[in-house]
């Protein structure tokens, strides 16, 4: 049974935004799965949907096999961290931690213990206003785990964070992920989830557009051959003529579709002279961009 | 329930907003009645038909007024600075944040009450004792006077449990603090003085009457609501507003 189980949903804000658009998903016990997609993709969205926060037009989802606000205690259940700003100024880490777990039933001297799993014991005392993003984020992140719960959701949480705040992230993640927690990470750049998760869910404009192990992503990814010749030209007609997709910026041309021995191939068969040809394997984070849709097949 | 009452004390504790108004209520109450209590001649701090008394809480009025400001702030600081996504997350059923706000702040507004109109007094014994005056208290042990004491403080509570009612309506806090202070203090006012039969009914002037007992228009004439009738209608209002909170937040998204 998965822990968190989407069918169909969708939601509509107003009568022009469609945010998220039938999307389906289920999460099993103890998977990480990072929720990517550009910003404005409809991933905070579905996030606040999947704890009520945010009622949706059509679809369901259960969590623990039922709805979020028939949970008893869900602060127990789940930790959502979906906006790191969500804290009083004026009021202390700790204070701001112990109004949590006070509505949850959760045993005050817990907030100590999350404050100190964070590295932010020191600074409890203070008023959040004089916190850095790092540290409102780490803040938020202890919030989440006051309750100790088996499902963990986060939006965006390695947002503003500095290089060495995005590696204590990432330890972080991993530990979580070791204790056997179930983690729906979101991010608009693969990178900052792609040593953590397992799996991801690719939305673009509402709708899940990829979903799988990480690994698989590149599996049908096309290379790109690029090459340099004085017949540009002419060796672009060819392969245009053969069904292959084709840019040229003076003389030298990118190509999808054939693979680099075809494009030689093809220059030879043609009597254009080759001064370069390689192949270039995309990047992941250029996968990404690409099926995420925000840019378009390379040139 | 109790662990959300305890969590909303927590937030009232831990930041300086309640603390502010707290103070704020105690000067408000109590700086006229210390100016009168040193300016005013021995014969008006004597009269025994206003009674010296009556001028000395002109200022504790004030504080069911701050009472609504303390409602309305504590409801809309949650949406200003965003915990309410942290409200709603650790208790998904809606409703219930609400009614504790409103609990909560209906005890707050009913004991801060009691506090500067118990300072006030205590303010008054230690003044007309400094100055050798005979202070009138027999009119506090007439009949009727203690059931009048209990309903102006439940007004007090009542005027808090509206601001909760209405910033969870309004959620914006400059427009509802600004809107409901206008129309608390010169909207009903107008309507009042032109059509006192109408303007008796609305909102502020049912809760003021709770403690006035009636209003008195232009011409000096009384008129108006007893103070039972005052505080039945206040309390229709309070239900309106907190049922129409309650049905909204629950159909709102929270982004
Ligand atoms: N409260 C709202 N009212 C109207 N449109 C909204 C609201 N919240 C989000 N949107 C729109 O829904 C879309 C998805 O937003 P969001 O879920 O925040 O995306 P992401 O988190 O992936 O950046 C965007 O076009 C955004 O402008
Ligand atoms: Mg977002």
């Amino acid at each position: 049974m998965p822990v968190v189980h989407v069918e169909h949903l969708s939601k509509r804000f107003g009568k022009r935004v469609l945010a998220v658009d039938d999307v389906s998903f289920a999460l099993e016990k103890g998977s990480i799965t990072g929720f990517l997609g550009p910003n404005g993709a409809g991933k905070t969205t579905t996030l606040r949907m999947i704890v009520d926060l945010v009622r949706p037009t059509a679809g369901s989802i259960a969590v623990f096999d039922g709805r979020y606000r028939d949970l008893p205690r869900p602060w127990t259940r789940v930790g959502a961290l979906l906006d790191a700003s969500g804290f009083h100024p004026g009021r202390s880490g700790a204070n701001a931690l112990g109004v949590v777990a006070r509505a949850s039933g959760i045993p005050a001297a817990r907030v100590a213990e999350v404050l100190e799993l964070v590295e932010l014991e020191g600074a409890a005392r203070r008023a959040v206003k004089g916190y850095s993003t790092g540290m409102r984020q780490r803040l938020a992140l202890a919030c989440v785990l006051l309750g100790d719960p088996d499902l963990l959701l986060l939006d965006e949480p390695a947002n503003g964070l500095d290089p060495e705040g995005m590696r204590w992230l990432r330890t972080f993640l991993r530990a979580r992920a070791a204790e056997g927690k179930t983690i729906l990470v979101s991010s608009h750049v693969l990178a900052e989830v792609e040593q953590t998760v397992d799996d991801v869910l690719i939305i673009s404009r509402g709708r899940l557009v990829a979903r799988g192990p990480l690994a698989s992503l590149d599996a049908g990814a096309s290379p790109v051959v690029r090459l340099r010749s004085p017949q540009a030209e002419l060796l672009q007609r060819h392969l245009e003529e053969r069904g292959a997709a084709v840019n040229r910026l003076g003389d030298a041309l990118a190509i999808r579709g054939p693979s680099a021995p075809e494009v030689g191939e093809a220059a030879h068969q043609c009597g254009a002279v080759l001064h370069e040809l390689i192949t270039e394997r995309p990047s992941l984070e250029d996968l990404f961009l690409e099926i995420a849709g925000t840019r378009r097949p390379e040139s | 329930m109790i662990d959300l009452v305890a969590a909303e004390l927590l937030k009232l504790r831990s930041t300086r907003t309640a603390l502010g108004l707290l103070i704020a209520a105690v000067l408000v109450g109590l700086a006229p009645a210390v100016l009168i209590l040193i300016f005013a001649p021995a014969e008006v701090l004597e009269d025994e038909t206003v009674g010296g008394f009556g001028f000395l809480v002109t200022g504790v009025t004030v504080v069911p007024l701050l009472g609504l400001v303390f409602g309305i702030l504590s409801m809309t600081n949650e949406y200003r600075h965003g915990t309410i996504t942290y409200s709603y997350l650790v208790t998904p059923r809606r409703a219930r944040v609400i009614a504790v706000k409103l609990f909560v702040c209906f005890g707050v507004g009913i004991v801060v009450l009691a506090l500067v109109g118990s300072l006030v007094t205590l303010t008054a014994i230690i003044g007309y004792e400094v100055r050798s005056l005979e202070l009138e208290t027999s009119f506090l042990f007439e009949d009727g006077v203690a059931e009048t004491l209990a309903l102006v403080l439940l007004a007090a509570g009542l005027m808090a449990a509206l601001g909760v009612g209405l910033g969870a309506l309004f959620r914006n806090q400059p427009a509802t603090v600004a809107g409901t202070l206008i129309w608390a203090l010169a909207g009903e006012n107008i309507v009042v003085s032109l059509k006192p039969a109408v303007g008796q009914y609305l909102p502020f002037a049912a809760l003021q009457q709770v403690v006035t007992g009636g209003v008195t228009v232009s011409t000096g004439a009384e008129v108006g609501l007893s103070r039972p009738e005052a505080f039945l209608v206040s309390l229709g209002y309070i239900a309106v507003v907190s049922i129409a909170a309650v049905y909204t937040t629950m159909r709102r998204d929270v982004t």
